[in-house]
């Protein structure tokens, strides 16, 4: 603030997040105007930007600044000085106004307040009714919870005036009346406990109204969030498996079936190195799938609704498809996928779909952390009332430390680069 | 030393001709680009928007910015030498400023901006510093807009001298471009800057203070002008400085589009800013002869509304950038 000195009107303060917490003068009669108090974010939207800009910036600001307050349209200068502790954190930006000045808001043209008045009024309508020259109704849309009854009552009384399904504030004349008459009158609807103010756009020429009218209904109030379906989607959030999932499937799978098309030469011949090139790109777009049905398991598995269903399945059984389903990335390591004999035979309670998930989470890890030509074996077993299969491999070993760890989410025991999301073992 | 002949292998042969081919057509290409430059450059007449004068003079302001930022790295840093440490970036970091566009067209404005206020000094005597409205506003009775003209005016000559060594002082860029420079220079040390570099920018960015500079100074005083009074849109009245910065703020353009304006070829765009302004026919037809004594001017742009000027201006890409 070197330059402006005395021609200084007004002074303010904000906090870091631009909320205005000092103000005096003709910014705090600005700011109260246009709907701020002390302590909300500064209500000039001009001036907003430009302190949010001085605030990320770490920069001082001199600029001009338009701001209509309702009756006029100000000009002024402002400059901005963000404010520092003893950290060199932005805290807070100084603001001082100057040379304000103050205009009379030029009467707007009738056509063209009338046409944006419209269009707010559409913007804002939660019913929208088509009218015919007689104001009787045609056809209604709302997407209004507390208009469900209206509308329902709006359809079965097609072809009557729309003035007889709703109350009217102060009526006392015969209606329909002419629209211009209705046009802006408040009204009550049976079913809704808001107060619906009537818009109608005429329709047709020369004489308005002749083809129609639109009725637009906009409440005074918006309808208070308690509509309990969207509180609970709201309160989910967004989720991963649901939302993303789908989405990501789609381009991945993609890019696979076209580096295999590039890879494969389906398209013509193609030196060496880009087939390769193709190669990766499909096996990582592969891994990048996994990762993907990695992240959506882990999803499932962490939500509290989670839940098994249990059923008496054959545990020799799943073992052993657990190995056909593996049994070629086995071969390409030369693992020798050992499955619990032919005739051996273990029940168990618990969901098929899951056990089989586990074993091949578990199995898969084996293949990849086994050295080449070696064996893994599963077993069943039993401890009382406790069915058991076992995994074993001749890899590593896990010391006492890193059996703790290993059920971890993305515990990866120092493993990295080789593309795994250390998720397995926890799901 | 002996030279050595490499022995040549016919692998490495065809390696020496493949990479000399290459060349041999990148060459090519830088010739065949000399055709449409030249021809632009010979056929533009001398207040082009690319004389050499033009070049020089955003080249030096560029030079003149990586040096500041250098310097007080070098100082930061406590390294010794401090000039030598610029004089070995400053190429760089000067290339690097220029790839931002915001930048290039500042500091392109800047030039152009000078280069119209020494030809209407040399055609019609308009002083480049003081103009007969900034006088008149100096000695104002209102003592806010006399002083804010008074320090204008000192800005002014700043600028006027800055010009002349073909420099651009820090201090004298508008915070969102010192903001942009402050990130080049950051991106151009490369990721994890050290902690000199680090106190370096935190000094600039606190010491820097908008509201000093040339630009704002000029926009505090055309805010103070009454909106109808035209004659800041006068440009031997207001002087180029004052001029393009009222008709920037009056035509709701960035600063740096009214200085295009006012190329000759840009005369349909000075009309409708002049237009959106609230001049009249009049005013209009007399500010192009002023800047462009020799050129018919275009057609009538009184036939539209101001709103409607303004309304065509904001239209355009650009338009609306400050």
């Amino acid at each position: 603030m070197t330059t402006l000195g005395e021609q200084v009107l007004a002074r303010g303060r904000t906090d870091a997040e631009g909320r205005l917490v000092e103000a005096d003068g003709v910014l705090a009669r600005l700011h109260f105007s246009c709907g701020g108090e002390i302590g909300s974010t500064i209500a000039a939207p001009e001036l907003l930007a430009l302190v949010d800009k001085a605030l990320t910036f770490g920069l001082k600001l001199a600029r001009p600044f338009t701001a209509v307050d309702g009756q006029s349209r100000i000009t002024a200068w402002v400059e901005l000085s963000p404010e520092r502790d003893a950290d060199n954190a932005i805290i807070g930006c100084a603001i001082a106004v100057a040379s304000w000045q103050e205009e009379e808001l030029a009467a707007e043209r009738d056509a063209e307040s009338l046409r944006r008045h419209h269009a707010i009024h559409r913007q804002l309508a939660e019913a929208t009714l088509r009218l015919d020259h007689r104001q009787a109704i045609l056809s209604i849309a709302t997407e209004a919870a507390d208009l469900a009854e209206f509308r329902a009552r709006s359809e079965l009384a097609v072809g009557t005036p729309w003035t007889d399904l709703v109350t009217m504030e102060g009526a006392s004349h015969r209606l329909p009346l002419h629209w211009r008459l209705l046009d802006g009158s408040v009204c009550t609807i049976e079913g809704s406990t808001r107060r619906w103010t009537a818009h109608l756009d005429a329709l047709g020429q020369p004489e308005p109204g002749s083809a129609g009218f639109v009725l637009t209904l906009s409440a005074d109030t918006p309808l208070a969030l308690s509509n309990p379906g969207a509180a609970e989607r709201d309160a989910e959030g967004p989720s991963f498996g649901r939302d993303l999932t789908p989405v990501l499937r789609q381009p991945v799978n993609r890019i696979i079936a076209n580096a295999e098309t590039i890879r494969t030469r389906l398209a013509g011949p193609l030196s060496e190195e880009y087939s390769a090139y193709a190669a990766d790109i499909a096996t990582a777009g592969q891994h990048l799938l996994e990762l993907i049905d990695d992240l959506t398991d882990l999803e499932v598995v962490e939500s509290d609704d989670f839940t098994t269903a249990p059923d008496r399945i054959e545990l020799a059984d799943v073992a052993r498809r657990a190995c056909g389903i593996l049994g070629v990335r086995a071969r390409e390591k030369r693992i020798v996928l050992v499955p619990p004999p032919e005739g051996e035979s273990q029940l168990a309670i618990a969901e098929f779909r899951r056990v089989l998930q586990i074993l091949l989470n578990l199995v898969g890890n084996a293949i990849r952390y086994s050295p080449e030509d070696s064996q893994i074996w599963l077993r069943l077993d039993r401890i009382g009332s406790r069915a058991l299969v076992t995994v074993a491999d001749q890899g590593h070993g896990l010391d006492a430390a890193q059996q703790e760890r290993v059920f971890v989410k993305f515990e990866r025991l120092g493993r990295s680069g080789d593309g795994g999301s250390g998720l397995g073992l926890y799901i | 030393m002996t030279m050595t002949t490499p022995t040549a292998s016919p692998q490495r042969e065809r390696e020496g001709a493949e990479s000399l081919r290459d060349a041999l057509a990148a060459a090519d290409r830088a010739l065949a680009r000399i055709g449409p430059i030249l021809g632009h450059l010979l056929s533009a007449p001398d207040q082009s928007l690319f004389s050499e004068e033009i070049l020089a003079r955003v080249r030096g302001m560029f030079r003149d910015l990586a040096w500041q930022m250098l310097l007080a790295q070098a100082e930061a840093a406590g390294q010794t030498g401090r000039g030598g440490f610029a004089e070995r970036h400053g190429q760089a970091l000067a290339e690097h400023f220029q790839a931002s566009p915001g930048l290039l067209a500042h500091v392109h404005a800047l030039a152009l901006e000078w280069q119209l206020a020494s030809r209407l000094e040399a055609e019609i005597g308009l002083d480049p510093v003081l103009s007969p409205l900034v006088q008149e506003l100096i000695a104002h009775d209102d003592p806010q807009l006399a002083s804010t003209a008074m320090a204008s005016l000192a800005a002014q000559a700043r600028f006027a001298q800055t010009q002349r060594r073909m420099e651009l002082p820090l201090a004298e860029l508008p915070a969102d471009l010192f903001h942009v420079a402050l990130t080049a220079w950051r991106g151009w040390n490369g990721p994890g800057g050290s902690d000199a570099l680090l106190r370096a920018e935190a000094k600039l960015r606190e010491r820097h203070d908008e509201s000093a500079g040339r630009l704002a100074l000029l926009a505090r005083l055309a805010a103070g002008l009454a909106a109808d009074d035209l004659r800041p849109l006068a440009i031997d009245e207001a002087g180029t400085a004052l001029f393009l910065t009222v008709l920037a703020a009056r035509s709701g353009q960035a600063r740096e589009r009214a200085v295009m304006a006012t190329n000759a070829r840009q005369m349909p765009r000075l009309s409708l800013a002049l237009r959106a302004a609230g001049c009249s026919q009049e005013i209009i037809d007399g500010a192009i002869l002023r800047l462009h004594p020799d050129l018919a001017p275009p057609a009538s742009a009184a036939q539209i509304s101001p709103a409607q000027a303004r309304g065509l201006l904001a239209q355009l890409p650009g338009g609306e950038n400050s």
